[in-house]
């Protein structure tokens, strides 16, 4: 079996073990990427701590992550209930709703940003000639990271939508035959025999939400670059910003170490429900 | 291996080809490759580094091939990492002394001292601008170029509304005023696609309210950033922000967006760098019959007169590992040539304004913008008589700068106070000061 796992192994451990052993690394010396770096300590991660921007990052990390547990979950969920109910209407509408996903995330950032938002060339800019008073909520810093996740759910929900279909086809037919002819209606349908049909590609998609909202970056950094005002910074743009920006290559690491840290308690939850339902089923 | 007859015959016309190709196309093979990384280039720029540079250096000479890879904005960190992995071009060009400085203490650039003495770089460069890539007594890299923040406003505006040209705070409020008033905004200014904006329009804060010589000081450590001039600075900055003056939609509008409504005439006045000059779609024409431009003024009491600002904007030097530094200093030396001068400037203008010594009118007035030309030649006298403020973008260490143009909007959004904001800065610059990190400070007098 280790031999049939050997070269997926090899590739693991040269891109992924070895950076993530090096960052780990990093995050204990003061570097400015191109000198030698020279022992910190816990240097860079007390640094970090007495930071504020870095706690408004962490905090906004979790907001991210509570928006994209919630909204684009229940409308994923809605929308692919939905598509079982009307078969005829699948092809057409999965089409549509998983277009933006194709899209280059580049290419959505700009369209939100210069056709939608922009007071000037955008549909906000339509609105306020129409009497509607609405200010570009990208330059707002309370609203920006709500701005830049709205362009993200776009982007994504669809491509939720078609996982969640794919799992609730999955399901027997009797199954959901007979809950109808018990008299359950869309909402008890629903509750009661969709959703605990699809549990494990549920669990699996919030779990990889999580992972990946501590990862968020390209949407932040093509569309407000983590600002105005650090608004919209998170932990991905609070790194890449000491890195690039500041030359402080062992601060970025500890913000990435903080990153990792999260999305490995995710794959410990992860983890842990699969072994409590193999536990289960035996 | 053997050929059939077929081949044979195939194989005559081949080499009757090759035999009286021109002479520089065989010679190719033999020269020795230079290799070059450029950053950001529109397509006019990429257009004007093709022919005036790459072409014009490879058909000066037999020796060396020069090829460069216009790699775009993220060029600073992919030279890093190929400097270090071993792997850069012999070339090496950073966005200015704020990037060179930690490149030249880690090794990574050739002291450049012998070529510097052997093409008498030293007498042909403006002092100042040279200065900036001297550490340790040793040169690191050539200055590309000088800019400045200047105050570019439209001329017809000014004209139709009795606006006078402000010579002090109280004159470019007055006019800001009034312009607000008419419904027109003061300023043109958006940040949306590049936030480096927001240290535009610090340099002229610090500079033109605070003065010169105290920025120099600060820079030098011998007064802190919280000290009152400075705080006056910033509360500035934050007063005008709030007044409206440059509009309502900064954190909204581009850069050309912003730049636009100032030859639309929807803005009166845009605190601006040389560069402008370069890039087309900002709406600006040779000649120019709305748009003019002229030094920032003094906006406090430290000083009196327009000030510019010295900004080097980028820097060239020859990585450590090249293979062939003798090439990469042919291409330095082919650009201090009088037609690369012309021909780049005519066609990318502000981008390769070299800091030549000599610069007679008649050289710039072969570029043909005449606009252009007025401001290079009063930078040029500025810079070599020493008279002159420093961009945060050449002087300022990597950290603090990169503080200076995010926490500003912190403060102008009313989330810190200009207290807390300099008190940062302070705390970022010392730090840096104690590693060795600012960028070196050119002498006063050239």
């Amino acid at each position: 079996m280790w031999l049939f796992a050997l070269p997926a192994l090899l590739i693991n451990i040269c891109i992924i073990l070895v950076p993530a052993v090096l960052t780990f690394t990093a995050a204990f010396f003061m570097w400015d990427g191109v000198g030698t770096p020279a022992w910190a300590g816990l240097a860079n991660f007390q640094n970090m701590a007495a930071d504020p921007v870095f706690w408004s990052a962490l905090t906004n990390n979790f907001i991210w992550t509570a928006i994209f547990l919630t909204v684009p979950v229940c409308l994923a969920l809605v929308m692919a209930a939905a598509l079982l109910m009307a078969p005829k209407a699948r092809i057409v509408v999965q089409s549509i709703i998983f277009l933006p996903r194709i899209i280059a995330v580049a290419v959505t950032g700009r369209i939100f940003q210069g056709m939608i938002f922009s007071p000037v060339t955008g549909v906000v800019a339509w609105l306020n000639e129409h009497g509607f008073s609405i200010s570009d909520p990208l330059a707002d810093p309370d609203r920006s990271l709500y701005a830049v996740a709205a362009v993200d759910i776009w982007h994504w929900w669809g491509f939720l939508a078609v996982v969640f279909l794919s799992a609730m086809r999955q399901i027997s037919v009797d199954q959901i035959e007979a809950a109808r002819l018990d008299g359950a209606g869309f909402l008890a349908l629903f509750r009661y025999v969709l959703i605990p049909g699809i549990r494990p590609t549920l669990i699996l998609m919030l779990i990889l939400t999580v992972i990946w909202s501590f990862q968020v970056f390209e949407f932040i950094f093509i569309v407000t670059r983590g600002g105005p005002a650090y608004g919209s910074e998170v932990l991905a743009t609070f790194a890449y910003r000491h890195a690039f920006f500041e030359g402080d290559v062992g601060q970025a690491a500890a913000a990435a170490c903080v990153m990792s840290l999260f999305g490995l308690c995710a794959t410990a939850v992860y983890l842990w429900l699969q072994i409590t339902d193999d536990a289960q089923s035996t | 291996m053997t050929m059939t007859r077929r081949q044979l015959v195939a194989a005559i016309p081949a080499a009757a080809l090759a035999a009286n190709l021109p002479r520089g196309a065989r010679a190719e093979d033999a020269r020795k490759v230079v290799t070059f990384w450029f950053g950001q280039a529109n397509s006019d720029g990429q257009a004007a580094l093709r022919n005036d540079l790459v072409e014009a250096f490879n058909a000066s000479q037999d020796k060396y091939l020069l090829q460069m890879e216009v790699k775009g904005a993220a060029v600073n960190n992919l030279l890093k990492v190929a400097l270090v992995a071993g792997n850069g071009p012999d070339i090496v060009q950073t966005a200015g002394p704020a990037y060179l400085t930690a490149i030249a203490n880690a090794g990574q650039v050739l002291p450049l001292d012998d070529f510097a003495e052997k093409y008498k770089w030293k007498d042909r460069f403006l002092a100042p601008l040279l200065n900036t890539s001297v550490y340790g007594g040793k040169l690191y890299a050539l200055p590309r170029d000088y800019e400045s923040m200047h105050l570019f406003y439209n001329k017809e505006l000014f004209k139709q509304n009795g606006w006078k040209l402000p010579t002090n705070r109280q004159e470019m409020e007055e006019v800001a005023d009034a312009a607000l008033a008419k419904g027109i905004i003061p300023f043109g200014a958006g940040n949306a696609d590049w936030k480096g904006v927001n240290e535009w329009l610090m340099t002229v804060f610090f500079n033109n309210v605070a003065g010169p010589d105290n920025v120099r000081k600060a820079l030098a450590g011998e007064l802190p950033w919280t000290a009152p001039p400075f705080v006056e600075a910033v509360e500035l900055s934050k007063a005008w922000y709030n007044k409206g003056y440059f509009g309502k939609n900064y954190f909204s509008l581009t850069i050309e967006q912003s730049f636009l409504q100032v030859v639309n005439g929807k803005a009166a006045m845009a605190l601006n760098g040389t560069w402008s000059f370069g890039t087309k779609s900002y709406g600006m024409s040779k000649p120019d019959t709305v748009m003019d431009v002229m030094p920032t003024p003094s906006l406090g009491t430290a000083f009196t007169g327009p000030l510019v600002h010295l900004a080097c904007g980028a820097t060239l030097s020859i990585a450590k590992t090249s293979q062939n530094a003798e090439g990469a200093a042919a291409v330095f030396e082919f650009m201090l040539t009088r037609k690369f001068y012309e021909t780049m400037n005519r066609d990318w203008p502000g981008k390769w304004a070299l800091p030549v010594k000599d610069l007679p009118p008649e050289m710039l007035s072969g570029i043909g913008y005449p606009l252009f030309e007025k401001t290079i030649s009063n930078l040029h006298e500025a810079f070599s008589k020493g008279q002159y403020g420093f961009t945060t973008w050449t002087f300022w260490p990597g950290a603090t700068n990169s503080y200076l143009i995010e926490g500003i909007e912190q403060v102008w959004l009313n989330k810190i106070t200009p207290d807390a904001y300099l008190t940062r800065m302070q705390t970022l610059f010392s730090q840096e000061a104690k590693e060795g990190k600012v960028p070196p400070l050119p002498p006063r007098t050239a």
